[in-house]
């Protein structure tokens, strides 16, 4: 009773909070919660879009691309949001299982992928390789290759991701899998004693980094940038393997439950527009998936460019993401 | 015959269990074709093997180095001992972030214990991953908190025993067997549960300072199930694997409970006679050092944040400090409520009824809660208030009351003692007085419930003033915690502006912790 109480005073609550609100159609986007946060691009691409839309736009957020899509899977149909602006390759097969998300029908010509964009549901709207980043004052001699890294006894300490927990963890995962294939496993036994540890996300990783617990962390090629951008510092660099680097790609998707679809498409068009995609690099730290005309910032213009893009289709990582964690578990925990 | 009306405790705890229920079915209904559900695999017994030998060299550390601390902070008065009294109350509540991130300013590779070391020409590398720094992380998590709850416990001592102690001339051994012990004793078990259960579902901390996959506890592959694979069905009957032996660890471990000798009582401040002793100085004096020495490092290394606090005062950060404070608030006075009704219930049970196994049922609903992956919980519930409420609103609603219950089972042990203790010493005399009801809370519990009350509101506002849990599922532009802003804050690459909000958090907990602390001067 107390619960029922309770739940109707705050629904009462909350729902006085938001009948106050303007009577502009609303766009409702959910996105993690980095993306609108203090630093994020969202500040931006808010203030953008209402110029153009004569709507409001209003962020949720989630932590991460995976509580993104529990949370819209509990959600269902009845689910608020009209966009989603922050889901991953790896997570976008089950996604697309929910089956709340609608074709985007756009022409998705002049991307600047690594690779070719087919996909008719979501689109890409920013992107990364994976990398390891290192400090050049301390390890001056980055190993060259995935190989040279796994294989050298005496090489580099790195802290990973748990590929359970972590998007970038399961990039890597899925990166040992492309480079060793079936061998993945003597590979990651060989790698293993110097694995300092696999945190439970990317800031826990990145701190053990910063705090001089590794002398590697798996990260992204942008990482350096924010560094020389932000703290004007240099020394931090991602290192460059001859294999080829894993790709992270960020995608954006509208549902088919919207109220607005014609503002939720209008919004996915903006998405691929140069006002969207400049405020890719400084405030995600990203590669804009369509270049903006203007060009990317200086320290964008130094980032490592791996000479092959590695990538499972979101199918086959649907259908194998079992059996590699397993495998892995196999071959890592003792 | 005639029926008589449930007691309104049983009601209360009819509606958590039915909740907690409730949320499972509507996981388990969810349905996947895989009948994989309780497949454990080897791996995950491994798992569980390992969460039970790390959860128990944890909780024996944290219980004889806080009950240790206890003893020594209640024999001894010094300058600074109140504040560092609030400080036992902090370390519990800190985002487990900003723990790992502590053990290894000190304890790290280039930490400040190698630091020192390098600085007497000892040049070995340390490395904590594995079970020292898990060890590390949760003694510090935990033990201050268990030397609090036990310093309040010997407090409980009746005036009339030291009197009685001192003019039969009791040496320090004597004292401790007979006064100290008592009291102690029936803590302890209720502490150890307690302690155990928060370090079999720590989850962060292992994976961050296990060092491999190995060292990871079931909670993972909760979260693996929910996040991931979005398999809830398969997440609820792994809660339901972690809940069983959660309860049978609470079972065997409440077999040993004993309860203290009870006396009519009114107490002043008592000198202990035993202080006096050599030995013991000298004892208190080690153990107190350690305690400083072991917790001093890590919680100087939090206030390393403090010189980026200027860049983070804003908007946002009151906003997300009112935010924080209004949950916080309305989570504690739930969590409050709930445990008075379930304490009461226990104690009409256990004294009325004289009926004490059934009295331990209600003992054990806080284990259950505690036992309760909150994401799951989370999940379950969502589920079923989707049909009748808006999907955004029904988030925010099961914010404080998830939080609520989380922090019950806290309360709920400083609680329900009290409850008890007050029937014993004047529960025949009200009965004789026809006290009942209203005027039976005010006159004879009241004053026994206030201060323990005052100190476990603090306690479980500061608990969920520092949860991250489900605010990570339904945060959003408008609900911005603390804690939410600080993972903001880190997924930007603001480390810095990371570890000032962390000190925030810890500030905000050590005045909490300061305020319960000044109640407990109210007189008993």
């Amino acid at each position: 009773m107390f619960y029922r109480l309770a739940l109707v005073f705050f629904s009462l609550c909350f729902a006085g909070g938001i009948a106050s609100a303007q009577m502009k159609p609303v766009l409702t986007v959910y996105t993690y919660s980095s993306f609108a946060g203090k630093y994020g691009p969202g500040k931006i691409v808010k203030e953008r879009f209402e110029a153009v839309c004569n709507c409001e736009l209003t962020w949720v957020t989630a932590e991460d691309a995976g509580s993104l899509v529990g949370r819209l899977r509990l959600e269902g149909e009845g689910t608020k949001a009209d966009a989603v602006v922050g889901l991953d390759m790896n997570l976008a097969a089950e996604a697309k299982a929910l089956n709340i998300f609608a074709p985007h029908g756009m022409d998705v010509a002049g991307l600047t992928l690594p690779v070719a964009w087919t996909d008719d549901t979501f689109i890409p709207y920013d992107w990364g390789y994976l990398a390891f980043v290192y400090d050049a004052t301390k390890l001056p001699q980055p190993p060259k290759s995935l190989k040279e890294l796994v294989e050298d006894p005496s090489g580099p300490k790195v802290v990973l991701q748990d590929p359970r927990t972590s998007a970038p963890g399961l990039g890597f995962l899925l990166w040992m899998q492309k480079v060793y294939g079936d061998r993945s496993d003597a590979a990651w036994a060989q790698l293993k004693p110097r694995v300092v540890t696999f945190t439970k996300g990317w800031s826990e990783a990145y701190g053990l980094f910063l705090k001089g617990e590794a002398d590697m962390v798996m990260s992204y090629t942008t990482s350096p940038a924010y560094h020389v951008v932000v703290e004007k510092k240099d020394q931090y660099k991602a290192a460059s393997f001859e294999e080829g680097h894993y790709l992270h790609i960020e995608l954006a998707g509208m549902t088919r439950t919207s109220k607005n679809p014609e503002l939720a498409r209008k919004f996915m068009d903006f998405v691929l527009s140069e006002a969207f995609q400049s405020a890719m690099p400084e405030g995600n730290w990203m590669m804009p998936a369509k270049a903006p005309k203007s060009g990317l910032p200086e320290a964008f213009k130094d980032i490592i460019e791996p000479s092959k893009a590695l990538l499972f289709t979101p199918a086959e990582v649907q259908a194998n993401r079992r059996a590699f964690v397993d495998s892995w578990l196999n071959a890592t925990a003792r | 015959m005639r029926l008589k009306p449930p007691h309104p405790g049983s009601l209360v705890a009819l509606a958590i269990l039915a909740l907690v229920a409730g949320g499972f079915l509507a996981l388990l209904q969810t349905g996947s074709e895989g009948s994989n559900l309780l497949a454990i695999g080897p791996y995950l017994l491994r798992v569980l093997a390992f969460s039970l030998i790390q959860a128990g060299i944890s909780t024996i550390l944290s219980l004889s180095f806080g009950v240790a601390l206890a003893l020594a902070l209640t024999r001894r008065r010094f300058l600074g001992r109140e504040p560092l009294l609030a400080l036992l109350g902090t370390t519990m509540v800190m985002p487990t972030i900003v723990v790992v991130f502590a053990v290894l300013t000190v304890y790290g590779r280039s930490g400040w214990l190698a630091q020192l070391l390098i600085g007497f020409g000892i040049d070995a590398p340390l490395s904590i991953f594995g079970y020292p720094g898990i060890l590390i992380a949760h003694v510090f998590l935990n033990a201050p908190f268990v030397a609090k709850i036990a310093l309040d416990a010997l407090g409980t001592v009746p005036a009339e025993q030291w009197r009685l102690a001192s003019s039969l001339g009791f040496g320090p051994s004597q004292i401790f067997r007979h006064l100290d012990w008592p009291v102690l004793r029936a803590e302890i078990s209720g502490l150890a549960s307690l302690v155990f259960l928060l370090c079999f579902k720590s989850f962060a901390i292992v994976l961050a300072l296990g060092g491999g996959p190995g060292r990871a506890t079931l909670e993972v592959a909760i979260y693996e199930a929910l996040k991931v694979d979005l398999d809830f069905a398969r997440a609820a009957s792994l809660s339901l694997v972690q809940i069983a032996i959660c309860l049978t660890i609470t079972l065997l471990l409440h077999g040993t409970l004993a309860r203290p000798p009870v006396a009519t009582t009114l107490r002043g401040a008592i000198p202990r006679p035993d202080a006096a002793d050599r030995r013991l100085r000298a004892l208190d004096f080690v153990v107190l050092s350690i305690g400083l020495l072991f917790i001093g490092p890590l919680v100087l290394s939090i206030l390393t944040g403090f010189s980026h606090i200027g860049a983070i005062t804003d908007l946002d950060l009151l906003q997300a400090l009112v935010t924080s404070l209004g949950i916080a608030a309305t989570a504690a006075t739930l969590a409050c409520c709930l445990a008075l009704f379930l304490g009461a219930a226990a104690r009409n049970r256990r004294i009325v009824l004289r009926s004490p196994r059934t009295a331990a049922l209600f003992d054990l609903i806080p284990s259950l809660l505690l036992a309760m992956p909150p994401f799951a919980l989370t999940a379950g519930l969502y589920l079923i208030v989707r049909p009748f409420a808006d999907p955004s609103l029904a988030g925010l609603a099961l914010l404080p009351l998830i939080n609520g219950l989380a922090s019950l089972p806290f309360v709920y042990r400083s609680v329900a003692p009290r409850l008890m203790l007050a029937e014993e010493r004047y529960g025949r005399l009200s009965s004789a007085l026809g006290l009942e009801g209203l005027a039976k809370l005010r006159i004879v519990d009241w004053p026994l419930l206030q201060r323990p009350l005052g100190s476990a509101f603090a306690l479980a506002m500061a608990l969920s003033f520092g949860d991250f849990g489900i605010i990570a599922l339904f945060g959003g532009a408008e609900l911005r915690t603390l804690p939410y802003l600080l993972y903001e804050r880190l997924g930007a690459y603001r480390f810095e502006e990371a570890s000032a909000i962390g000190l925030i958090i810890v500030l905000v907990a050590f005045f909490l912790a300061r305020l319960s602390g000044r109640l407990s001067y109210a007189r008993d």
